[in-house]
């Protein structure tokens, strides 16, 4: 394995951005840190749990699909190599997942060949980020099983660097990168691990949760309570790193001239599965959340879920961003509750 | 022309034909702008479209035609949506484009050599007439054909003429109601589908019973086939959900574990009758 002194990193980084399109977490000036185009001087390590996985990269929030011009459609599929440097374990799990979901019967060329041109750089956890992490529940954490192409272990000076992939193994063919005996490194990894596991709360509640509604015994009231309360804000699936549903739109900005696009959608919109004669298989706020939380809890595709517990991945967020706490941990807690 | 991946891609089409249905609904034929027969468009009945409109979107569309009659593909639409407005503003000849065909249709495999009840209940009647008409096409495939069709009033009699012209064809059965007959024209059942099945003389064991229609229909339909001894897998129907890709990926018509315009749109009974708002 290979090792990297810390004071080391950002020249590597900075050497990488030559070449690639480097997305790193970045200090934004009012404190918060996102994944962004790398700059020396945002560059941060000290980026906890950033507020969103990156999965623009691979589905933008806004991508045309087709240029129209005189009724003629034109496609529009682009990508360019790009390095994700820094991702937490949880949302190489989400990754790994909405990459199976996208290409899998009918690959989705839009998104695939982004991620072809991707190379995933994870930053293994050496403990919670904050108070709503449940990757070890949800086997998604603290430390990457897949998908990576390279994985950074933070050792205090330097970082121990687990190589995924061949194209993570060409990005350490030059710069400072020292050699370490496999044997002590993995040793360290394991000791990392261990502490990171142990420091990562289990959340009985989400097996629970998961058993219940399995047996058809998740109470409707809970739905019905979280109905009333849910804003129909649609942050919880933006900020899930496994969500990918889109809307698709055109945009005429002349007769026959303009572009259909495609747009992040949520299944806790009213809109989203009401259909052109007005009937709507899920008629209200309860539904739709049933079907958001059966989605990550029960109805999950198993090949989809890439030996990891379900279509949640653990990472919290809902529940950190929702603004009427109706995230995924508040909904195992209120199912089990009944 | 694009990437061969691409599964957006599109395909022009052209319209044969118009042919006026009953209010707001209209038959549309079309022939592929390629110049190309619909022989190997490979659609199997009960499949569907997505019909694209530049500047209005795209929307899901059974095709009402099977492929056993190849010189057109027929889509019955009803002006709902704005796709589907755009399309009655056209003419013969209007240039479109379309996707497809999409998700899983009819068994017809499985159903050969039995008997096929097949039930309707207004617009329901579009995805099950490619159905229809392939039996019909390939007569010597199956035994008794028996069709159930139900609207809400005489008015409202979709493929009116076809199904009139069965009453000089010995080999299909076919029950027709109204919910009301205000005006006392009608000569049939006036009632609900469901009463349709009082005047049949049914055999389970050996029929396939297909059933679409409206939401309220399903539930009323499934319990009276149960009561009548079909077994589950011996019922197949045709849902309705917003297919919006066609594809499996933009999630808007899951059902449970499923996607309608991928696992579906059609469904024998034992696949959904798990999913609570699948029906």
């Amino acid at each position: 394995m290979k090792t990297l002194a810390k004071k080391d990193l950002k020249g590597v980084v900075k050497a990488w951005a030559e070449k690639y399109h480097v997305l790193a977490p970045s200090r934004m000036a009012k404190g918060d840190c996102i994944f962004d185009t790398f700059q020396e001087e945002s560059f941060s390590l000290d980026y906890k749990k950033p507020p969103l996985f990156p999965k623009a990269v691979f589905l933008p929030h806004t991508e045309v699909v087709f240029e129209v011009k005189d009724n003629k459609l034109h496609e529009v599929i682009s990508a360019r190599n790009t390095i994700l440097f820094g991702i937490r374990s949880c949302d190489m799990m989400g990754l790994l997942q909405s990459t199976s979901f996208m290409t899998r019967d009918r690959d989705d060329i839009f998104y695939s060949t982004k991620k072809e041109r991707a190379t995933i750089i994870v930053m293994a956890c050496p403990g919670p980020q904050n108070e709503t992490c449940f990757c070890t529940t949800t086997f998604s954490g603290p430390v990457a099983k897949k998908g990576f192409d390279l994985m950074f272990f933070d050792m205090g000076n330097d970082f121990i660097i687990e190589t995924g992939s061949h194209r993570g193994k060409e990005l350490l063919s030059s710069g400072p990168f020292t050699d370490m005996d496999n044997k002590l490194a993995g040793e360290k990894i394991k000791t990392f691990k261990e502490k990171a596991i142990r420091d990562i709360p289990v959340v009985d509640e989400v097996y629970e949760a998961m058993r219940r509604l399995k047996d058809g015994a998740a109470d409707q009231k809970v739905w019905e309570h979280f109905g009333r309360k849910c804003i129909v804000c649609g942050g919880c699936a933006f900020v899930c790193p496994t969500c990918t549903c889109f809307n698709v739109y055109d945009q005429e900005s002349a007769p026959g001239n303009g572009v259909r696009a495609r747009a992040w959608d949520a299944c806790l919109y009213g809109g989203f599965t009401r259909e052109a004669s007005g009937h709507n298989p899920r008629p209200n706020q309860a539904s739709r959340l049933k079907r958001r939380h059966e989605h990550k809890l029960l109805y999950y595709n198993e090949s989809d879920i890439q030996d990891s517990l379900c279509g949640c991945v653990g990472c919290g967020r809902c529940s950190d961003y929702c603004p009427v706490h109706i995230g995924t941990l508040e909904v195992a807690r209120e199912i089990v509750k009944e | 022309m694009g990437h061969p991946g691409n599964i957006y891609e599109l395909r022009p089409v052209s319209i044969l034909r118009t042919l006026p249905q009953i209010k707001d609904h209209r038959l549309f034929q079309l022939k592929l702008e390629d110049g190309t027969t619909w022989e190997n468009f490979g659609h199997q009945p009960g499949q569907f479209l997505e019909v694209s409109v530049f500047g209005k979107g795209e929307a899901p569309i059974s095709i009402s035609s099977p492929s056993t009659r190849p010189d057109t593909l027929e889509l019955c639409v009803r002006r709902a949506g704005k796709v589907t407005n755009a399309l009655f503003e056209m003419d013969r000849g209007s240039v479109f484009n379309i996707r497809g065909p999409y998700g899983r249709g009819f068994p017809v495999d499985k159903m050969k050599g039995h008997k096929l009840l097949l039930i309707a209940g207004g617009l329901g009647l579009a995805p099950l007439r490619s159905l229809l008409l392939h039996a019909l096409d390939r007569r010597g495939d199956f035994d008794d054909i028996i069709l159930m069709y139900g609207t809400n009033n005489p008015d409202n009699v979709l493929f009116k003429y076809e199904l009139l012209s069965f009453y000089d064809r010995d080999d299909i059965k076919y029950l027709y109601s109204v919910d009301r007959d205000d005006e006392g024209i009608w000569k049939q059942y006036v009632g609900v589908v469901t009463g349709l099945f009082e005047k049949a003389t049914l055999s389970p064991a050996d029929t396939y019973a297909v059933l679409c229609g409206p939401p309220i229909m399903y539930r009323f339909v499934l319990q009276k086939l149960l009561q009548l001894g079909f077994s589950k897998d011996h019922i197949y129907m045709s849902l309705e959900r917003m297919m919006k890709c066609g594809v499996g990926k933009c999630g808007h018509c899951a059902i449970g574990d499923k996607y309608c315009c991928m696992d579906g749109p059609v469904f024998p009974y034992t696949e959904i009758e798990g999913i609570k708002e699948a029906i």
